[in-house]
């Protein structure tokens, strides 16, 4: 195992030849960018197929020694999920074969999105002020922006962003959460 | 913010806020601020789990706000946009002063109640529900209002509706001056029959 390398050493052993080295990229870097994924497409299954298609990308970056700068392998991986995504954009599934053949090997297990006591929530919820719940309802139905939110409510777009925040403070305490 | 440690570790000497993860979450940060957090993200496992556990309220509340269960005053575009992507929306507007006839089906996803009233001498308006005794049973204290809406609509939990027997409820929105004072806008009675088969959650009032 090499969990004690830190992502600047990767690289290098990466380029070396270094298997064990190519398993911690892609144990490390892969819920990383899982998350970029679920952030820009909405979807774990997109995310996933992100995953697959970004480390293979950089696997093959590494392997051929083309990373110039090993400390900067995160941006190298960060710009990749970007021009990934946009690829995946404009044409969905362009690496559907590599992915056949490879992919299954390369998404390391996500961790889980932690699971919430759902009845608990709503409980907090109904607690929360009128104005905070109106927030938090039209907020997270379908992502309704604070410009939307504000007009409705006829306050600013700041004020709504300010109700919001204290809202899910007051959600977040209620829910124990440890963040 | 940093994103200068090494990735491996769960903890965080400067994590992101978890209001920041939020608005990272939903989109509504500036790009040089979006562009900070995902730096820090590829390189921070621990405000990666932070973020899953901000993933995990947003998800929530999604799932929450998309359920109708929750009792809450909501806009119009709110409502034509649930019916817009699909949901079964039941809506009763019985006029000020009067009353409607109302039930729930067991297929409805929202219900909804159009209050029609003038706010535009109200600062600060609640909803009160009362039986036919007139004893409140639930008030809504400081609802969202825009003066120039010349209605309140408020989503009442379909949850509570499709388990409720045959009854009838009163909706009072009262202006509340800075003493503390009421002065009723309007008043609106909704006399639910029970449509749906089998037994109500609760026995008759």
């Amino acid at each position: 195992m090499n969990v004690g390398l830190s992502d600047a050493d990767l690289g290098p052993r990466i380029a070396a030849g270094d298997r064990e080295a190519e398993a911690e990229m892609c144990r490390r870097m892969g819920p990383r960018i899982r998350l970029y994924g679920l952030r820009h497409l909405r979807s774990p299954s997109a995310a996933d197929d992100l995953v697959q298609q970004v480390l293979l990308k950089v696997l093959e970056a590494l392997r051929s020694a083309r990373l110039r700068e090993p400390d900067k392998l995160f941006q190298f991986v960060l710009g990749t999920c970007r021009m990934t995504v946009l690829d995946l954009r404009r044409s969905s599934y362009r690496q559907e074969a590599l992915l056949v053949m490879f992919g299954g090997d390369l998404v390391p297990d996500p961790p889980p999105i932690p699971r919430l006591d759902d009845r608990q929530l709503a409980r907090c919820v109904q607690a929360l002020k009128e104005r905070e719940r109106s927030v938090v309802v039209m907020t997270f139905y379908d992502e309704q922006t604070a410009a939307e939110t504000a007009r409705f409510l006829g306050i600013s777009e700041a004020n709504v962003r300010v109700i919001r925040h204290r809202a899910i403070q007051q959600l977040r305490a209620c829910m124990g959460a440890t963040l | 913010m940093t994103t200068q440690h090494l990735g491996g570790p769960n903890d965080c000497p400067n994590p992101i806020e978890a209001a920041v993860l939020m608005d990272y979450w939903l989109a509504a940060l500036p790009s040089a601020a979006e562009e900070g957090v995902e730096q820090h993200l590829m390189t921070c496992d621990g405000c990666g789990d932070r973020l899953r556990e901000v993933i995990a309220i947003a998800e929530g509340l999604r799932a929450l706000a998309r359920s109708g269960s929750l009792q809450v005053v909501i806009s119009d575009q709110f409502v034509k946009h649930a019916a817009e992507t699909g949901l079964r929306v039941r809506e009763y507007a019985p006029p000020r002063g009067e009353s409607v006839q109302c039930t729930v089906a067991a297929d409805d996803d929202l219900l909804v109640a159009r209050l029609a009233v003038g706010l535009t001498t109200a600062s600060r308006v609640d909803l009160s529900w009362c039986d036919p005794r007139g004893i409140e049973h639930q008030r809504m204290a400081d609802i969202p209002i825009r003066a120039e809406a010349g209605s309140v609509i408020c989503q009442q939990s379909i949850t509570w509706a499709k388990a409720s027997p045959t009854a009838t409820m009163i909706a009072r929105l009262v202006a509340i001056d800075d003493k503390g004072d009421e002065r009723l806008l309007g008043e609106y009675t909704f006399h639910h029959t029970r449509t749906i088969p089998g037994p109500p959650g609760w026995g008759r009032p």
